[in-house]
């Protein structure tokens, strides 16, 4: 059954020590040092990339030869500028306490202030908004609190803003530092490379503060807005772009540009735009808005071309019978499909005529079904359609209920087409919603 | 053509020919492209043509080869002059002919051919530069042979057929706008009041060659299209009184 048989190679003459070459590997596995065998099979059988403890240690024990004791000791801590004097256990062995400073007091990290002195300050740092004095505190301060603007800020005698301290505290130390140095040196510095920026810095911080306190609503709003304007710039490099504009995904350039473009191309004198042209739904006016937005991408287009797509846009909500239906009923009409003469009113006209019988073949859908409802209600001598009425499953308190008069649905829908069925009754106010859908013992036509 | 050259003197000449390629940025700052650049949003201008093929069969004279002489052409739909708008025309003809690409670079825009087959006719417009920088395909069967397949062909009475359109610009260019406010074969929308855009000096109609078709050999033979028909076949339609069911309820 090998691949090997069919290829001509030679087949492996010794299976048997294969399976004894298998079973070695395991057996280092069976004894990790120091981690259980679970544990191992848990990491998916590899060792983890580090140990986590070293096992080593762990049943370590402290040579014997030393003898620990604990001292409450007196120490002191460098890094206080006082000298006091503290009290803590010290693990001392051999009678040896340990040497050295405190722990911690190479933590004690400040930042590295730059001082002036007054002659540098004559001569550089003056500033009309700025006393010495103030500027003197400014410094004082950011020295104790290591820049911590914020608590500088508060505690600054005059009320300064954070910005304004942080603008002054750097454009003194980088006059200071081109003044010192050569400016050769010092063009590394980041103090010189990216100066503080103080109007920048006021308004990202007001920008924060507002992006902060936005409304829900106001969130969604912007998204939207920025979503929309992301799609323009889109269409527009598309459209920019060479030879085949592509169409881009320009859902709704709003429908306000597209009315105007509907209805903003001035009568001309060979054509008479007729005034009911317009009169479609809003969601057809988003789809022919999107229509319209791509055709306007083209930068010209042939108006039978035009007018197919927006066909294909209005008729996109319909199924493939009902377009057929449309066209049936344009031939019945006398339309023809593709107008002879498609100017922009005829074709104009020709997409009204056509959203509206998509309209009447709609609303003759739902009348039907609304009735289907309906002649499961209707006693026999109501119903006019010779068939079994259709039976929904209903309660049982519908005997006595007595339809409305059927004057409402015949006259007006005497002229339709044979594919209609007998008006019934729609009023659904009769009907409670909340109605159980067990199956009726008796039925409708056994009354 | 005169009419041309006009179109492109514009003020602006350098931007007229370094701005070819137009920008949809409704208004450029720089002056000097604003003929180009600045282009009329939500407007459109449309070009109504004809396009289609007239074939005579050629009685006697027919050959195996060669029965029938047959024309395709495009020309205004009042039979006006295209040449404003199209800079030329290629037609391209099924392989079997001798240099199937046959372009024309003036008015009136037309190709006569003798052959025996029907085939694909593929017109190809190009406009001018201020016009639109993209070609437009048009496809159009030659037909040879009359429906009515009873009798000899007629040598006297032509096979035709032949298309309306409208070629649609969206926003077009200022420039462009300026040159056709007053062609006659253009349909131009009505600008606001006070919205003046001075068009170029009238050429001198006797030194231009004609391009319109409306003394053409074929005329007599051009389809009439009219639009009130059809408008008022469709304004019927929608007055029917079923159709008016879908105001009611």
């Amino acid at each position: 059954m090998d691949a090997k048989d069919i290829l001509g190679l030679p087949k492996n003459q010794l299976p048997i020590p294969q399976e004894k070459k298998s079973r070695p590997p395991k057996e280092p596995q069976r004894k990790p040092d120091g981690i259980s065998r679970e544990v191992y099979a848990l990491t998916g059988g590899l060792a983890p990339l580090m140990p986590s403890v070293d096992v080593s240690q762990l049943k370590r024990r402290p040579p014997s030869d030393e003898k620990v004791t604990w001292q409450w000791l007196p120490f002191t801590n460098s890094a206080r500028k006082d000298d006091l004097q503290l009290f803590h256990w010290v693990r001392v062995v051999n009678g040896v306490p340990p040497t050295g400073d405190y722990a911690f007091a190479k933590y004690n990290k400040s930042a590295n202030i730059i001082k002036y002195t007054d002659e540098e300050y004559e001569k550089y740092l003056t500033d009309p908004a700025w006393t010495k004095e103030e500027t003197d505190q400014l410094f004082d301060l950011c020295e104790r609190f290591d820049l911590r603007f914020i608590v500088i800020a508060d505690r600054f005698p005059s009320s300064r803003t954070v910005e304004e301290l942080k603008d002054r505290y750097y454009s003194v130390s980088r006059a200071l530092l081109s003044a010192r140095a050569p400016p050769a040196d010092i063009t590394g510095h980041p103090l010189v490379k990216e100066p503080y920026n103080i109007s920048q810095e006021v308004e990202r911080k007001r920008a924060l503060s507002m992006v902060l306190s936005q409304t829900k609503q106001q969130e969604r709003k912007d998204t939207e807005v920025l979503a929309e304007a992301k799609r323009i710039t889109e269409s527009r490099m598309a459209a920019k772009g060479p030879e085949e504009s592509e169409l881009p995904a320009v859902a709704n350039i709003g429908p306000d540009n597209s009315q105007r473009a509907i209805t903003g191309d001035a009568v001309t004198p060979s054509t008479a735009m007729p005034s009911s042209a317009i009169a479609a739904s809003s969601t057809l006016m988003a789809d022919n808005a999107s229509t319209l937005a791509s055709l306007r991408m083209l930068r010209v287009y042939l108006r039978t071309y035009a007018l197919d797509q927006m066909v294909q846009a209005a008729s996109a909500s319909a199924g493939l019978r009902t377009i057929k239906r449309v066209e049936q009923t344009l031939q019945e009409l006398g339309v023809n499909l593709k107008p002879k003469v498609p100017t922009k009113a005829v074709c104009a006209e020709h997409l009204e005529l056509r959203k509206e019988i998509l309209t009447l073949l709609n609303l003759q859908k739902q009348l039907q079904y609304k009735e289907a409802e309906g002649t499961s209600f209707q006693d026999s001598p109501y119903s006019e359609t010779p068939g079994t009425p259709k039976r929904a499953p209903r309660g049982d308190q519908d005997r006595p209920f007595m339809p409305d008069p059927l004057g409402f649905g015949g006259d007006r829908f005497g002229k339709r087409d044979q594919k209609r069925k007998a008006p019934g009754r729609t009023s659904e106010a009769a009907q409670s919603p909340s109605q159980s859908k067990r199956p009726r013992k008796m039925k409708a036509s056994d009354i | 053509m005169s009419a041309r050259k006009q179109g492109d003197g514009q003020p602006e000449d350098g931007g007229a020919t370094a701005g070819k390629r137009l920008k949809i940025a409704k208004f450029s700052e720089d002056p000097e492209k604003k003929g180009l650049s600045r282009r009329l949003k939500d407007a459109e201008i449309s070009l109504p043509i004809v396009y289609g093929t007239i074939a005579f069969y050629l009685g006697r004279k027919a050959s195996e080869s060669q029965s029938h002489k047959w024309t395709v052409y495009v020309r205004g739909a009042t039979n006006e002059d295209l040449s404003a708008v199209i800079k030329r025309v290629v037609f391209q003809l099924h392989p079997s002919f001798n240099n199937p690409t046959r372009v024309m670079e003036a008015p009136p825009f037309e190709l006569s051919e003798c052959g025996w087959g029907e085939f694909e006719i593929a017109i190809s417009l190009f406009f001018h530069p201020d016009v639109c920088d993209k070609q437009l395909d048009l496809y159009h069967h030659l037909k040879l042979y009359p429906e009515d397949e009873s009798g000899p062909q007629s040598t006297k009475k032509p096979v035709v057929v032949e298309s309306y359109d409208e070629i649609v610009f969206p926003d077009p260019s200022e420039a462009f706008y300026a040159r056709v406010q007053n062609n006659p074969a253009v349909i131009v929308p009505r600008m606001p009041a006070g919205f003046n855009i001075s068009a170029p000096a009238p050429e001198n109609t006797s030194e231009r060659e004609r391009g319109d078709t409306k003394d053409h050999p074929l005329s007599q033979w051009f389809m009439n299209f009219s639009e009130a028909d059809e408008l008022l076949k469709l304004a019927a339609a929608r007055q029917q009184p079923f159709m008016e069911m879908i105001y009611e309820n």
